[in-house]
């Protein structure tokens, strides 16, 4: 029953590559073959988190014992994510029945199938691997453009996510050189030993640095407003909304699990920093929606780090609130942004045309400064509290960028929606507004139907992720499941 | 004789450098080949880490397990993972080229900073905006104040 959780990883590789010879035998199966196996998965998915299955649990690949083999650790966090790649992969699923879009949607199979193996694997090398599959498929999903704006966006980003390859390995070369395994539990056995030291810090920060160009970190992000302005929108917001915390994930695991030095966690809260005040400010200054959006993305992202920076776990509970709360918010405004990605001045009196979709954009809006019930400000309330109850001068400070950033976002935001409620000044010609396209629209509402019911039942989800947050710090618990679980496979 | 030095320590310095020069050429080369040849660079530096980080002098191939009195053997998990990060290099470096050329048959160019040029004059078409501040062309450029009168007469222009 529990090996069964492979599928969600093989089934999605499998399709991408069966996909275009299926398309070339019979368009009109092909088409379903893609959505149906995300549907399964996601079922998959669902019943382990329901069947009472003892999480977490640690699944060994090929049978070989988790300190020699590649195990797959499951526990609340990894199935959180790996549902909703599924999730998101179906909900941004380039649908369009015809032959052209074989080659979309078998790039989106390998994706979704990479990014539920960054969500699952427990094996440092297993991680980078999936994660260059990322960055292949995510390459030629934006190369699909085929704009020369397209292709150099692809090669900026092709270029900076080789340098976080180069980085990675070298981080990933230190640490095996140092311990000889590369599996995450018994690392996390090794590292108070063997990597408490300057080689080990060393080799957090290049892997840090390496992984950060997904997950948006400060110096390593001049990809995102290229891309996420050339790239369709809906591919944005999968990227922006998922793959980012992905990349996330992956730090996250490394340092509660293996690097908790107080050195790294300055680093971070620095870069954090800095990305939060980089990205707002870019933010405040862009002209077009899709910009604008991609800075914002930067700046949340850069909050997530200061969440993270936290010592002792911590900013936990807040990283994961966080985390969660702008890839619902995300995906749903860059799915408003399918049609509205142009000029911020085009999109004046656009209420009056799609007043949906504008009453959406104002939800996320109000929920992404943190305005009271709705979900944003519990992230953000957690991550303010725990910041201030901080004694170090450092948090202080990412306290006043944290809250005056906010401000800033507020200020952009808030533009945008007087822009959109604005009366056009000629009413001759209401017709020339753009209107988000139907399909991105419903996918948008589902967004907004989501956060309104996290803003009901905001008491058990608060719970629930605290549970999960608690899971996740647990290194005991981790290394146990993997080091001892070994029969979780054989069942 | 110069006394060599330690052979490792040779091999090590040369990983680090190789990654050195790569990044280097990155940061500072102007055409955006030789930005994709530099990223090789680097990238063999780093998979030569990798190698050097499981390499032991005194050992043989992990292939030859059948011989009387086993020696120690050479790790092979870091030369597998090698194998997969240069299968993965490759083929990400064939992808770059290939964007290469089609970047070259779009824009006509593969100068690194005219390229950034047409593609954020491409963006900004594309959505509808002002162009932001660009080195190559400021911003801002207003029609000149006429000449001064005294100057305007000498030139033998209208007074």
């Amino acid at each position: 029953m529990n090996s069964l959780i492979v599928l969600p990883i093989v089934l999605p590789l499998l399709g991408a590559f069966l996909l275009p010879l299926l398309m070339r035998l019979s368009v009109g199966l092909g088409v379903w073959v893609g959505p149906a196996i995300l549907i399964y998965d996601g079922w998959l998915l669902a019943e382990q988190w329901f069947s009472g299955t003892a999480l977490p649990f640690s699944l060994a690949i090929g049978g070989f014992a988790p300190p020699l083999g590649i195990n797959l650790y499951i526990d609340a966090l990894a199935l959180l994510f790996a549902f909703s790649v599924q999730l998101l992969g179906l909900l941004f699923w380039p649908f369009r029945l015809d032959q052209e879009s074989a080659r979309r949607q078998s790039l989106m199979l390998l994706l979704v199938a990479s990014s539920t193996g960054l969500a699952l694997s427990g094996d440092l090398f297993n991680l980078y691997v999936f994660y260059e599959l990322v960055a292949v498929a995510t390459f030629g999903l934006i190369a699909v453009s085929a704009t020369g704006a397209a292709y150099a966006a692809t090669l900026r980003y092709l270029i900076l996510s080789g340098i976080g390859s180069v980085l990675t390995l070298l981080g990933i070369a230190l640490i095996y050189g140092q311990t000889g395994t590369l599996n995450l539990a018994h690392l996390a056995q090794l590292a108070p030993h063997q990597l408490n030291d300057t080689l080990g810090l060393t080799a957090f920060l290049l892997i840090l640095i390496g992984v950060g160009v997904k997950a948006e970190l400060f110096p390593v992000n001049t990809w995102v407003p290229e891309v996420y302005a050339t790239a369709s929108s809906r591919l944005s917001a999968f990227l922006a909304g998922l793959v980012s915390k992905l990349a996330l994930l992956i730090i996250l695991r490394l340092l509660v699990l293996v690097f908790y030095q107080p050195e790294a966690l300055q680093v971070m809260l620095v870069l954090g920093i800095l990305g939060v005040v980089s990205g707002e400010l870019a933010a405040w200054r862009a002209k077009d929606v899709r910009r604008m959006l991609a800075f914002s993305s930067i700046g949340q992202l850069g909050m997530i780090f200061i969440a993270l920076a936290m010592p002792d776990g911590a900013g936990l509970l807040a990283v994961l609130a966080l985390a969660f709360h702008h890839l619902v918010i995300k995906s749903g405004l860059f799915s408003l942004a399918d049609g509205w990605g142009g000029a911020i001045d085009q999109l004046r009196g656009a209420a009056k045309a799609s007043p949906l979709a504008a009453a959406l954009f104002v939800l996320f809006a109000l929920s992404l400064i943190g305005f009271p019930p709705l979900p944003g400000f519990w992230a953000k309330f957690t991550l303010i509290t725990e910041l201030a109850s901080q004694t170090s001068p450092l948090y202080l400070i990412g306290l006043t960028v944290f809250l005056l950033a906010t401000v800033v976002e507020a200020s952009y935001l808030f533009r945008l929606v007087a822009t959109l409620y604005e009366k056009s000044p000629d009413e001759t010609e209401p017709a020339e507004t753009p209107k988000p396209a139907g399909l991105s629209l419903v996918t948008a509402s589902l967004f907004g139907l989501g956060l309104l019911a996290t803003t009901l039942f905001i008491a058990p989800v608060g719970d629930l992720l605290s549970h999960v947050s608690a899971q996740t710090g647990n290194v005991n618990l981790y290394i146990d499941t993997v080091m001892a679980g070994q029969t979780g496979g054989s069942r | 004789m110069i006394p060599l030095p330690n052979p490792e320590l040779i091999l090590f310095t040369t990983a680090l450098g190789l990654v050195a020069i790569g990044l280097a050429g990155l940061a500072l080369s102007r055409h955006l080949f030789r930005t994709v040849l530099a990223l090789v660079i680097a990238e063999a530096g780093a998979n030569l880490m990798l190698v050097l980080a499981g390499y032991r002098w005194d050992a043989v191939a992990p292939i030859l397990t059948h011989l009387g009195e086993q020696p120690p053997m050479v790790d092979p998990v870091p030369q597998a993972m090698v194998l997969t990060a240069i299968v993965i290099g490759v083929g990400v470096q064939a992808l770059a080229v290939s964007i290469l050329i089609r970047i070259r048959q779009l824009y006509g160019t593969l100068e690194r900073s005219t390229v950034a040029e047409k593609m954020s004059a491409e963006i900004a078409a594309s959505a509808g905006t002002a162009r932001d501040i660009s080195q190559e062309a400021p911003l801002g450029e207003r029609p000149l104040p006429p000449l001064p009168g005294a100057i305007s007469e000498a030139r033998g222009g209208k007074s």
